[in-house]
């Protein structure tokens, strides 16, 4: 435990130093996503938004920030994550990545590691402004005291185990950037974090729940904006664990394939 | 001991037939390759015509699997067992990269330190001996951005040591170092064998290295062992000419016919040529000592010696000469 402690704390570093070298860094990854939840609060505006629109079955229009700031928050974890992953080649290209896996690091640790210290340095600022956020928008019916720290829970842990599978695929190929495109914006737009995916027709409802995002957001809005009981969200933590256990799977068989092809073929240097 | 028992590698190749064709090819890099690493000897691989150095160092290291053979570490399978051979070797490659340049020396090492289970006060400590034996330790806080070329190279050596690995592998460590810097890593590389009781396995295109830190060579060719003795054997056991050289002030026809006649004497060759300063300089070669007849010769024909000097066969000669071998 000590150890992975020590691994964790060094990847911690490694990302700070390496990723978030500058302060504009942070500005931008707090301007960033302000601008995105303005900019989605006021592109509703023009829209008819009583209790007849149709959007009110699904969000009344006072929760209606609450909502967004919520989406944006479960958003910006889960592409954070995208984006470290996608961080990957640049290890492939310095060599880094042999260095890696040259040692006897466990190869889960190492990859969730290197989730969390991107997510605790991508997400801090803007979690700080949605924090602030709360105390000025209408609409909060939480379901305990406790509710807030297990909604953070929810989202980190769940955000964590997305981030490990993205690095994984990302370890098989120099040519998966294509993924963040598949990744990124259909996340945005199917995972229910400006709409909600109930109001999606079924389609793009199969979409939203191919996202772990979706169950992560479900279950934080049930915390903070529908005052739900544990009991009641049973069936909602039973699914996302379920979607989670899938993932972890899935990361420990590609891990293995992926390691595996690449001792292979050689690919692991080749950028 | 590390034992290598006819390791083969084979990499799959695509080549593009056109927009849409590909075909897949089998190339062999390395081809029933054997060999074995004591502690406390340094072993060099030498290559002519992208011989599968790099690819040998990366199975024995755990990044590659060898299509075929085996390569054990201690008794534990470099494929099957890899965890336990991983905390038993380390690889430094020549060059830049491998390493976090945004990150300081210092920084790097705890990273690489951490991924060995490394933690606290040992790896404190570990860090500043390493800075201290490559002579970084000043530098410790310095972004590895601002290093030199010969202090990054330096650094790789510290990170390569960092888990006091038993097996170290170097691929081209003094690539593209100044002569100075070359000279000292490789003092410390032959520290590494012969005080910290390492196995090393050394390639380089640097012949005159090889030749200067190993205890035994193996020659490959496209990936097949061609070679394998200590530098000194290899050279006399190719039985290579000796080059002796020297310069005279002048050439007369009678000397230049004598010279000539003993080159052919004595089963060699000789060749002449004028130098800037208008003097002579003959050089023979042959597989005998040319030397007492030579200065005879020119005694007799009354020939002042201004510089004599006689070159012994390198590995480089050696290699040459296998290259145009198997080239022919």
């Amino acid at each position: 435990m000590k150890q992975l402690g020590s691994l964790l704390w060094a990847e911690i570093i490694k990302e700070h130093r390496h990723s978030f070298h500058s302060k504009m860094i942070y500005f931008s990854l707090l301007v960033w996503p302000v601008i995105n939840f303005v900019t989605a609060y006021y592109s509703f505006a023009p829209f008819r938004m009583g209790g007849d629109s149709p959007l009110a079955r699904f969000i009344s229009y006072e929760q209606l920030p609450l909502y967004l700031l919520t989406g944006y928050l479960g958003y910006i974890f889960y592409w954070c994550l995208v984006q470290s992953s996608w961080q990957m080649s640049f290890e492939r290209q310095a060599g880094t990545m042999e260095m890696i896996f040259i040692s006897p690091v466990n190869r889960l640790a190492f990859l969730y590691g290197r989730s969390l210290s991107s997510l605790i340095e991508g997400v801090w600022l803007f979690f700080c402004f949605v924090l602030l956020a709360l105390f000025f928008v209408d609409g909060i019916r939480l379901s305990g005291w406790w509710a807030p720290p297990l909604a953070f829970l929810i989202l980190l842990v769940s955000a964590i185990v997305w981030g490990g599978f993205l690095c994984v695929l990302f370890l098989f190929s120099r040519d998966a950037s294509f993924l963040y495109t598949v990744l990124d914006e259909p996340m945005l737009i199917f995972s229910g974090v400006r709409l909600p995916p109930m109001a999606f027709p079924v389609w793009a409802k199969v979409i939203s729940f191919c996202f772990p995002l979706t169950y992560a957001l479900q279950l934080i809005r049930e915390l903070l904006m529908e005052r739900a009981s544990l009991q009641t969200m049973l069936p909602s933590m039973g699914l996302l664990a379920a979607v989670l256990l899938v993932l972890v799977t899935a990361t420990v068989v590609l891990l293995r394939q992926a390691e595996k092809h690449m001792k292979k073929t050689g690919n692991m240097v080749m950028y | 001991m590390l034992i290598a028992e006819n390791v083969r590698k084979v990499y799959q190749v695509k080549e593009k037939k056109g927009w849409l064709r590909q075909q897949w090819t089998e190339v062999e890099a390395v081809a029933d390759l054997s060999f074995r690493m004591v502690p406390g000897k340094i072993i060099g691989l030498l290559g002519i015509n992208g011989a599968g150095k790099t690819t040998t160092i990366k199975m024995c290291s755990t990044l590659l699997t060898p299509t075929s053979g085996t390569i054990t570490v201690d008794g534990y399978d470099a494929v099957k067992d890899d965890r336990f051979v991983k905390a038993k070797v380390n690889m430094i490659a020549g060059g830049e990269r491998m390493l976090y340049w945004r990150l300081t020396g210092r920084e790097n090492l705890q990273y690489f330190g951490s991924l060995y289970g490394l933690q606290g006060q040992a790896l404190r400590n570990r860090i500043d001996s390493l800075l201290l034996q490559v002579g970084l330790y000043e530098a410790a806080n310095t972004p590895v951005e601002r290093y030199s070329k010969g202090m990054k190279q330096r650094l790789q050596i510290a990170r390569g040591l960092i888990n006091d690995p038993r097996y170290l592998f170097l691929d081209e460590p003094t690539l593209g170092l100044d002569a100075p810097i070359a000279r000292q890593l490789r003092k410390h590389v032959s520290e590494l064998a012969s005080q910290h009781g390492k196995a090393i396995l050394l390639t380089s295109h640097y012949i005159h290295e090889v030749e200067e830190l190993c205890d035994e060579v193996y020659i490959i060719d496209k990936g097949r062992l061609v070679a394998h003795d200590t530098p000194e054997h290899l050279t006399k056991s190719l039985h290579l000419d000796t080059a002796l050289q020297v310069v005279i002030p002048s050439l007369s026809d009678s000397l230049d016919y004598d010279l000539r006649q003993l080159a052919q004497d004595y089963g060699g060759s000789r060749e002449i040529a004028e130098t800037d300063e208008q003097t002579w300089e003959v050089t023979l070669r042959g597989k005998t000592d040319m030397t007492t007849p030579l200065l005879s010769l020119l005694a007799a024909h009354q020939s002042p010696v201004l510089r004599l000097s006689t070159q012994q066969p390198s590995l480089e000669d050696v290699i040459l000469h296998m290259a145009d071998r198997r080239g022919a």
